[in-house]
């Protein structure tokens, strides 16, 4: 241990390479350890600048980063530059900077050390990085190519279901005296029904990930809502002997929202009770209004959730909603696509459990008011409409025949076309006052043959429905201009024509 | 998103003219806070960060608009309608004295003079024409860049900002200054030193002041005559000083030099 009042040359024989500049950067003094590491004698030093010390790329660095930070704040640090040997080379060093006051001048005090482990450990870093952000682009252009996939199977998918359903209405419309008819009907129409939902999900779910889902917003009040979804549920809520109630808040509660959506949200969470509940269960719906939030809470007394499955049961094809759904038959998406729909909203979803056994709570969150608004209605009701001469055009026979019977028992003059030609000299003879329009023709585009038959003068006074596969909003821009009256999307259901023709 | 929020504009002082400060490559609008507040007595000031930069709205960083300098310039003449009354006196460091170049030729009638501090209208040498870099010195930049942000994409404060002895600054300034984006600062980095303009030179349509640094790694003296042969009405000043920032160390040369060509031009 040396004497404390003996000098120690620490400036000159420091761990780290030290130099003293003025503020523009001459080198006043430089100590031994860094002259070695440069390869430079001390006289060689003085003469230059710090800048010189270093390479092109870091000269700019210092230039345009260290100098203003230097002036602002007087002082950089562990900053990464390369500095250059005598004989060329560069040294990864890291540098802190500290300007101070010595006598009457301001120096600035730099001290360097050599990194060349750390440097090359931060290459690595860098290099991963890139590769991880490779990966990961790579990762997302599968995720986008298989979101594509799974939109053109629904949609494909979709298509056969239409005239399996149509035939299904015709065949009970019959009441064929066979009982065991009967007894098959009543299977095919719940399989057929099943299917037509687990590809609707997909589709929507798929469309959602593409960001195709527009949501058609209206005023509308929470408890006309969930009375909607607790209708369409209630049969599977019945069935499974579960009591049910419901408390809805006296004063009314406003969305901005899609009805149609928030209705399915609902009525998804609500089947979802129904399902993982065992026969005899209690299911409980609260609606409210709750930190400015319209708040929806669904309980039951069911099989619960685990509780590290709580955040990812909202995955799309979650393992955990697979995995309880399997027993039920499906694809795990419905709590993704309650998910997707509610964030659509701008709202929020949770699930909520004791655990395993002790029923689960979902709670919905939406954006709401509660000022007075004038209520839009919700879906017209049903009822049959007066018989039309109505022209049906799709490419596939099977559709349009089964359209054509289903309009036909309705008491409706029907006639069918599978392409746009024979539909335009169909429709001349026929004198349609409605005409069904597939757009996808094999010939031409439905909005062509519209167009052409607008232009005739049985065309002007004509209900011109297009029918599409998809039902985006630019679909149906163009479709109203080329003078189509409505929209619909297949496959077509009854409501949806009768509504049309009522 | 307004256009206050997307530049981080700051209005200050009072006058009948509006003097308008434009940060350079690697900083933000602190750049000027030695400078700026001696002429709030005069002129009405306009302060900013270009996109990308200091307190600017990085989620307005669309790399498409700003692959070129026409992209800031386009920004500039939408914070003059906002901000300023008549024609603007543009004072633009570094690659921002090409920015505001760039804008007083699209919309002449909204700039007055400008002052272009360390202005170079192409960093790469070509030819004859010594702007002072090669391209693998731009790369040498780019990777210098890169090991200096490593902490950023974790959210830590860059480490660059740390001031030891003044931690009072050291939570301002590493809130601040300097900060940004890595992949951001890389992509203005390269959008800087691959720019040329050397052909938009002539067309500067006002008179400009040429303020070059006697020692200027970034804008060499070559540059700086460079400019002023090809700019009709330039005057070129060149002030005593070791670097690019001349409004950080040597503020009151610069700003006699500036009062000077303000007096000249009638201001």
């Amino acid at each position: 241990m040396p004497d404390d009042a003996a000098p120690i040359d620490l400036f000159e024989h420091a761990a780290c390479g030290l130099l003293l500049t003025d503020v523009s950067g001459n080198i006043l003094r430089c100590n031994a350890t860094l002259r070695a590491w440069l390869g430079y004698t001390g006289e060689d030093l003085a003469a230059r600048r710090f800048p010189d010390l270093l390479t092109i790329g870091a000269r700019v660095f210092h230039q345009t980063h260290l100098i203003p930070l230097l002036n602002m704040q007087e002082s950089v640090a562990e900053v990464a530059l390369d500095v250059r040997h005598r004989d060329g080379h560069t040294l990864p060093m890291l540098v802190n900077i500290a300007r101070r006051r010595h006598g009457g001048e301001v120096l600035q005090e730099v001290a360097m050390m050599i990194v060349a482990d750390r440097h090359k450990y931060e290459q690595e870093l860098l290099k991963t990085r890139a590769e991880l952000r490779d990966a990961n682009e790579r990762l997302s252009g599968a995720d986008r190519a298989k979101d594509e996939f799974l939109a053109t199977l629904a949609h494909e998918l979709r298509n056969p279901l239409a005239p399996m359903h149509n035939v299904l209405q015709i065949l009970a419309a019959l009441k064929l005296p066979e009982p065991r008819v009967e007894w098959c009907l009543n299977i095919l129409e719940r399989q057929v029904g099943q299917m037509t939902h687990l590809v609707d999900d997909l589709l929507e779910i798929s469309r959602i990930a593409e960001g195709k889902v527009v949501l058609r917003r209206e005023s509308c009040e929470l408890r006309a809502i969930v009375q909607a979804a607790v209708e369409a549920a209630r049969p599977l809520i019945e069935a499974a002997g579960h009591s049910f109630s419901m408390t809805v808040t006296e004063t009314p509660v406003w969305l901005d929202a899609d009805p149609t959506r928030l209705i399915q949200v609902l009525q998804n969470l609500l089947n979802n009770a129904a399902k993982y509940t065992p026969q005899g269960g209690k299911i409980e719906l609260i609606a409210g209004w709750e930190d400015s939030l319209a708040v929806i809470r669904i309980r039951d007394n069911g099989m619960g959730i685990a509780p590290h499955y709580l955040t990812r049961i909202f995955e799309k094809f979650s393992q955990v909603e697979s995995a309880r759904d399997r027993a039920q038959g499906g694809l795990g998406i419905g709590l993704a696509l309650v998910r997707g729909l509610v964030e659509l909203h701008g709202g929020t979803v949770q699930a909520l459990s004791e655990g395993l056994g002790h029923g689960s709570e979902f709670v919905v969150r939406l954006p709401a008011f509660q000022k007075i608004q004038k209520a839009a209605p919700l879906a017209a009701a049903a009822g049959l409409e007066r018989p039309r001469k109505i022209l049906v055009v799709d490419d596939n026979v099977d559709i349009v025949e089964s359209i054509a019977m289903l309009l036909e028992m309705r008491g409706h003059d029907v006639q069918t076309a599978c392409d746009g030609e024979t539909a335009i000299a169909q429709a001349r003879g026929f004198g349609p006052e409605v005409v069904l329009l597939d757009i996808g023709l094999p010939d031409m585009d439905g909005y062509a043959v519209a167009r052409a038959m607008r232009g005739e003068p049985w065309g002007k006074t004509l209900l011109l429905v297009a029918v599409t596969g998809w039902g985006q909003r630019q679909d149906k821009a163009a479709a109203a201009e080329a003078g189509f009256d409505h929209h619909l999307t297949k496959p077509l259901s009854l409501a949806d024509l009768t509504r049309i023709l009522g | 998103m307004t256009v206050q929020k997307r530049n981080n504009v700051q209005v200050a002082g009072s006058g009948a003219r509006t003097l308008m400060f434009a940060h350079g490559f690697g900083c933000d609008q602190n750049m000027w806070r030695l400078m700026a507040p001696a002429y709030e007595a005069r002129f009405k000031t306009i302060r900013f960060d270009l996109v990308g930069s200091g307190g600017s709205d990085l989620k307005a960083y669309d790399p498409k608009k700003y692959d070129s300098l026409h992209g800031y310039a386009d920004d500039i003449i939408e914070i003059i309608d906002e901000f300023a009354d008549g024609p603007v006196i543009f004072i633009g460091h570094s690659v921002s004295a090409t920015i505001g170049m760039l804008a007083a030729i699209k919309a002449p009638e909204r700039f007055g003079p400008q002052v272009m501090v360390g202005p170079s209208p192409c960093y790469i040498n070509d030819g004859d024409y010594m702007g002072g870099f090669s391209r693998p010195d731009i790369d040498g930049l780019l990777e210098t860049m890169d090991r200096n942000y490593l902490g950023w994409s974790s959210n830590m404060a860059p480490a660059i900002m740390g001031a030891p002895d003044q931690p009072e600054l050291g939570v301002e300034l590493t809130n601040s200054f300097c900060r940004t984006d890595p992949d951001i600062a890389r992509h203005f980095a390269r959008v800087t030193f691959l720019s040329d303009h050397r052909a938009d030179v002539p067309k500067m349509p006002h008179p400009a002041l040429i303020l070059q640094c006697s020692d200027d790694l970034i804008a060499p003296q070559t540059v700086g005559r460079f400019l002023h042969q090809h700019m009709p009405e330039s005057v070129l000043t060149v002030i005593d000083n070791v670097g690019h920032c001349p409004h950080l160390s040597a503020p009151s040369a610069s700003a006699r030099a500036m009062d000077d060509f303000f007096v000249q031009m009638g201001l």
